[in-house]
């Protein structure tokens, strides 16, 4: 970061070496890519985590007040990002409001229920995704859920608890069909292996449970395929146009920078532009993390 | 500055590539789809819900209700049981128990408060009553010269005149069996025993007890007052008894019985006589004194009103729930009632539980031969096939042939081992329930590698072991909260000493896991632990475990001294049943031959089996068949197949075993390979198939029908679930036309037909597999077992042949007439076989994190390189330009 000192008003930017431009492109270029890559690796992880954490509080927040004024949804049609539900897993330490639809964006704020599927709770199978490592990872911890261990989920029509009756991965058998009146919930996430496994999920992993009496479905949950943004891994296309706009906000914050560079010191010029850039940095990457796998 | 927003120019470049760089969505699909089978009627069981109050009447004659609760009672079999076999019976909305006992058992249960009373009484309805009741003690029955602060019996509001007497009950006393029963100034109550032969036991002391409840009898109290937990439920396992265990009283199958649950909610009073209440009035007004959920390992006295010991009074007797339970027919059924001689199959104890239930639908069915398993070892069994000494074998692995006629292998059950567990968890928390292994555990348990006490710390080679797997950090990694207290029994799991296919499976599971390999190899594990050097390098698989140890302890005692033992083999002590492992885990006594006294009549010194664990503080293992842990109730341990990935046995896993199984010989045994049992993550590795196995040529056409028959009446008729005769009992999985057992099926049918053809000439074995399929061809034989088939049917069972996957509504295929006598709701485990999971990837996109973290710093580093190498040497090259 010795990018960000400032230097003395009057000096000119002459490198030590008065190097040729090529070795100043090269370095140039190198200190942008380190930049940029450490920069994601942050956003993604710690900042995205406090991101996550927040938004989690205001969905919590949200879900408690629509749950004493008994507005929170039933099922039909919901908003994607409505908080839905409540979802507790006492054996991995995880508490997360649930919201809806699980296109890579929702699922920045927690995990998600999947549309088209009954929600939590309710006869039949609900789906719930969740990110591994990304955004404060809430489903990190989901591949150690043990057969018989507690999920309880508190929704619009009260609290159900689940007993998990597996784990499943790829090419495992599905889990016997579920008897009538029964209420299935199926967590899914992503886990990596070898010795990065933490930071590589590549792998979808599933977790049934189940509860022996499931709430009534008010409405009868569309049963179409929701579209592929919203499926296991899906990324989420829909980003690109503001993706583009928020690289040209980029762009223009750029040359405005250098605009008030000619006429203000450097130490003035960033204090004026670093909160800029980081917010528009963040919205950036937050925007291009949506082309991630949702499940990552 | 400008290198700065250049940078930054940089920036926007590099992020407008991010999108490049991941990949396009990838196709996936979550499971979600998952279709609801139609509800299923449970015949078997029994479940009632009853309103039980508790009344107080004041001076005045008002009657007050001082409690009522709603108590649910269920059991979940009631129909068939056998000797021994544990029924679960659990209740709900019932008064928490207080003061809780260590081992709720027979008298050892009598100091409790607001228990639930649980016995095995002879008859059903109003045959019922507290006389034919079994308790192992006087002292659960009978009232001896109880104080006025004891006899709160007699203020029992809804007790008849007569038995508010001061002496009340059996009558008239037997004075010269009781002679302490009528002293003035005392209340005494006798509930006298009457047997199934109508001898009247008084019960008023160890003396007028019938035999079976001498003291140390051979079994253990199985009536109980067990423990409601503080949300008002709570369950047991009840193992009932048959004439066979106590005949006394007396249940089998033409002598119906009952399961008398007694929730106590206490007396209900009569009216108060004064104003003051008196000591007795007051006595039975009490509501005990021990909080919900507390123990009471000191056996402290307690309110009696609230106690078990007075099941019997009026009020707690109509709080009762009778669970009408009938008996199968007694093992020997076939040969009292058929005189026909048997045909013999030798082998396999795995098929026991099956045999024992499909035996009397042969024996009572003319038309059919006469069954008979004898159990041996698999190699034993079919030698004497071979030998033609058997009709047939029953094995469960391909068995080395000495003759030249071919043998073929019919699958004819689906079960397998397990290794069965008693562990309680400290502090009178009642049973672990979850106990999970892993390969090198039982490795090390199987090779005597633990010292098991402070007899077997000299051991040579292994001064760094944990004296038993209690205190092994792998076993307490994987089993956290139990106790580390070490016994003996914590050292040992109780295997089989003779040769058996279940010791060769257990084996090929060790050697299949590299860690068991390694350790038996002589790698120390990671906590510092080595084999006993006795067994290093065992050669794995192997299908009977040697004792190997040589260490005889040197001791100052005597008794030790004058019997010196290999110590450790005296803790392994093998057995030679499966069904003796079985045995010693329902009684939670181990056979390790440790105890060593002195023998006063013969004035030696001897060893023997060390004493019943307590309750409380039991820890076994032991080797046990599917079949025994379905009847008796066992819990079983989950097993590692992959790592952190314990698979325990069920229906499903059991089916996901066979489904990996392989056949390489036409006519041959399925073989399940450990290796890709590994790979699969859901497959139970203790799964084995039992086969007939039976000569193909040469055998006389009787035996050869009889085999022949065996087999498809065992492959279609004995695969319906269920405790009937003929039926399949629990822990089989039912060998079906579709799903994973549908090859078992139609090796079995094809077996059948090459042994009723027995055409099968040792020089064209290759040929024999065409006429097989189709079973027209040889007159005689054919026609006869064809005959033998339908007629076990007007029992025929014509949907069986074709049960598909997602069943179900087949199961109303099977014909509700059933040849034997039983009315038995079919198929109760229905395991479908489903579509494997379809999982997505995230390709490299997962991998960004690491490698945007990679690019980071190689650039990062790369920078500083520049920065601070490259551009000083040239600084340094170019003379003058530095200042």
């Amino acid at each position: 970061m010795t990018l960000l000192a400032p230097r003395p008003a009057g000096a000119r930017p002459t490198s030590p070496a008065a190097a040729p431009p090529t070795v100043q492109v090269i370095n140039t270029g190198l200190t942008m890519a380190a930049l940029i890559a450490l920069w994601l690796v942050v956003q993604l992880t710690v900042l995205g985590s406090i991101s996550h954490d927040r938004a989690q509080t205001l969905l919590y927040r949200d879900l408690r007040v629509d749950l004493s004024q008994q507005t929170a949804p039933l099922g039909g049609p919901i908003e994607p990002g409505t908080p839905v539900a409540l979802l507790t897993l006492p054996t991995i330490g995880v508490e997360e409001v649930v919201v809806e639809g699980t296109n890579s964006g929702d699922l920045r704020a927690g995990p998600g229920h999947r549309r088209g599927t009954p929600l939590p709770g309710q006869v039949g199978t609900s789906v719930v995704y969740g990110r591994a490592a990304t955004y404060g990872g809430p489903f990190r911890e989901l591949p150690r859920l043990a057969v018989g261990d507690p999920i309880v989920a508190v929704s619009a029509q009260g609290t159900q608890t689940f007993s998990v009756i597996g784990l499943r991965r790829e090419g495992d058998p599905l889990p016997q069909p579920a008897a009538a009146g029964v209420a299935r919930l199926t967590l899914v996430t992503a886990e990596g292996s070898g010795p990065f496994a933490r930071f590589t999920p590549t792998e979808t992993v599933f977790v049934d449970a189940e509860a022996a009496e499931g709430f009534g479905t008010p409405s009868a949950p569309t049963a179409a395929l929701p579209p592929e943004a919203e499926q296991a891994m899906g990324t989420d296309p829909e980003a690109l146009p503001a993706l583009a706009l928020c690289l040209a906000l980029l762009l223009a914050l750029t040359l405005g920078v250098v605009a008030v560079r000619q006429r203000l010191s450097a130490v003035l010029t960033w204090v004026i532009a670093s909160p800029l850039v980081i917010a528009l940095a963040w919205i950036t990457t937050d925007t291009a993390a949506r082309l991630l796998p949702n499940l990552v | 500055m400008r290198r700065l927003l250049g940078a930054l120019a940089l920036a926007v470049t590099v992020l407008a590539a991010v999108p490049a760089v991941l990949p396009a969505p990838t196709s996936a699909a979550a499971p979600t789809a998952v279709g609801t089978p139609p509800e299923r009627a449970a015949a078997d069981g029994y479940r009632e819900t009853r309103t039980l109050t508790r009344t107080f009447t004041d001076a005045s004659g008002e009657q007050r209700t001082v409690a009522s609760y709603d108590v649910t009672v269920s059991a979940d079999t009631t129909r068939d049981l056998r000797g021994r076999q544990r029924v679960r019976i659990s209740w709900s909305g019932a008064q928490p128990s207080g003061g809780r006992a260590a081992n709720p058992y027979g008298e050892n249960g009598l100091n409790q408060e607001y228990p639930v009373v649980i016995m095995q009484c002879r008859g059903q309805g109003e045959d019922v009553r507290p006389e034919t009741c079994w308790t192992s003690s006087f002292s659960q029955r009978s009232q001896l010269l109880r104080s006025d602060l004891e006899s709160v019996w007699r203020e029992d509001a809804a007790a008849d005149e007569a038995d508010k007497a001061r002496v009340s009950g059996l009558d008239p006393i037997p004075t010269e069996q009781c002679p302490t029963a009528d002293t003035n100034g005392f209340s005494s109550r006798l509930t006298e025993f009457v047997a199934a032969n109508g001898t009247v036991y008084p019960a008023c002391n160890a003396d007028t007890m019938p035999p079976e409840a001498a003291v140390g009898a051979a079994f253990p109290p199985a009536e109980v007052a067990a423990f409601t937990d503080e949300d008002g439920a709570g369950s047991v396992q009840f193992e009932v008894r048959s004439d066979v265990e106590n005949e006394s009283l007396g249940c089998n199958n033409t002598v119906d019985c009952s399961i008398v649950v007694i929730p106590i909610v206490g007396i209900s009073c009569d009216r108060q006589e004064g104003d003051t209440a008196s000591l007795s009035e007051r006595a039975c007004r009490r509501r005990g004194q021990f909080a919900p959920g507390s123990s009471n390992f000191a056996n402290d006295g307690i309110d009696t009103a609230v106690g078990p010991a007075l099941w019997w009074s009026e009020s707690n007797w109509r709080h009762r729930f009778e669970i009408p339970i009938s008996f199968g027919l007694p093992p020997d059924t076939c040969d009292v009632l058929d005189p026909r001689p048997p045909t013999g199959f030798f082998g396999s104890e795995l098929l026991a539980q099956a045999g024992l239930q499909w035996a009397p639908a042969y024996c009572l069915n003319k038309k059919r031969f006469k069954f008979q398993l004898n159990i041996t070892s698999d190699a034993a069994g079919f030698n004497l096939m071979e030998s033609d000494q058997a009709a047939a074998a029953v094995v469960s692995s391909e068995q080395e042939q000495r003759g030249e006629i071919p043998v073929g292998y019919a699958p004819t059950a689906v079960t397998g081992f397990a290794i069965g567990y008693i562990i309680d968890r400290p502090d009178n928390a009642g049973e672990y329930d979850s106990l999970k292994l892993n390969a090198r555990l039982i490795a090390k348990l199987l090779t005597q590698s633990y010292p098991a006490s402070d007899l077997g710390r000299g051991h040579p080679g292994m001064a760094d072991n944990p004296i038993s797997i209690v205190n092994d950090p792998e076993f307490i990694r994987l089993n956290p909260g139990l106790s580390r207290i070490d016994q003996e029994a914590a050292a040992t799991v109780l295997s089989l000493s003779v040769s058996s296919d279940v010791i060769e499976q257990l084996t090929a599971y060790l050697a299949a896991d590299p860690e068991a390999r390694a350790f038996i190899a002589g790698q120390k594990d990671p906590w510092g632990m080595r084999v006993n050097p006795a067994y290093r390098d065992l050669a794995v698989p192997l299908d009977e475990f040697p004792l190997l140890d040589t260490y005889v302890p040197e001791t100052q005692d005597s008794c030790r001294q004058a019997n010196p033992v290999v110590y450790l083999s005296a803790v392994a002590a093998p057995v030679t049943s499966l069904r003796k492992i079985s045995d010693a885990l329902l009684d939670g006594q181990p056979n390790v031959q440790t105890r060593c006294e002195f023998d006063p009549p013969t004035g030696t010194f001897k060893i023997g089996k060390i004493a019943r664990q307590s309750y409380g503080a039991r820890f076994m293992l032991g080797l046990v068949s599917l079949g025994d842990a379905a009847r008796f109730g066992l819990r079983t341990a989950a097993l590692e197949t992959r790592p952190n990935r314990f698979v325990a046995p069920t229906p499903q896993t059991m089916a996901n075993a066979v489904g990996l199984m392989t056949r390489s010989t036409p006519r041959g045994p399925f073989e399940l390979d450990q290796a890709d049992l590994r790979r699969s993550s859901n497959a139970y590795p203790g799964t084995m198939v039992v086969y007939t196995a039976s000569k193909l040529f040469g055998v006389d056409p009787d035996t050869a029908r009889s085999v022949s028959q065996f087999i498809r009446v065992s492959t279609t008729e004995g695969q319906r679930p269920g405790s009937g005769n003929g039926r399949l009992p629990g822990g089989f999985v039912p060998i079906r036309n579709g799903g994973p057992t549908a090859k078992l099926k139609k090796a079995a049918t094809e077996v059948a037909a090459l042994v009723s053809a027995q055409d099968t000439r040792p020089p064209r074995q290759g040929g024999g597999d065409d006429d097989g399929t189709d079973d027209g061809t040889d007159g005689t034989g054919d026609s006869d077992t064809d005959t033998g088939t339908t007629d076990s049917g007007g029992t025929d069972v014509p949907g069986d042949t074709d049960l598909p996957a997602v069943d179900a509504p087949t199961d109303g295929a099977v014909p509700t007439e059933t040849p034997a006598p039983t009315t038995d709701a079919p198929a109760e485990i229905d395991v479908v076989s489903t579509a494997s999971t379809r999982g997505a990837e995230a390709g490299i996109a997962g991998w960004l994190l690491p490698a945007l973290l990679l690019l980071g710093l190689v650039a990062g580093g790369a920078v500083v390189l520049v920065r601070f190498l490259v551009a000083p040497l040239r600084a340094a090259r170019t003379p003058g330009s530095g200042s």
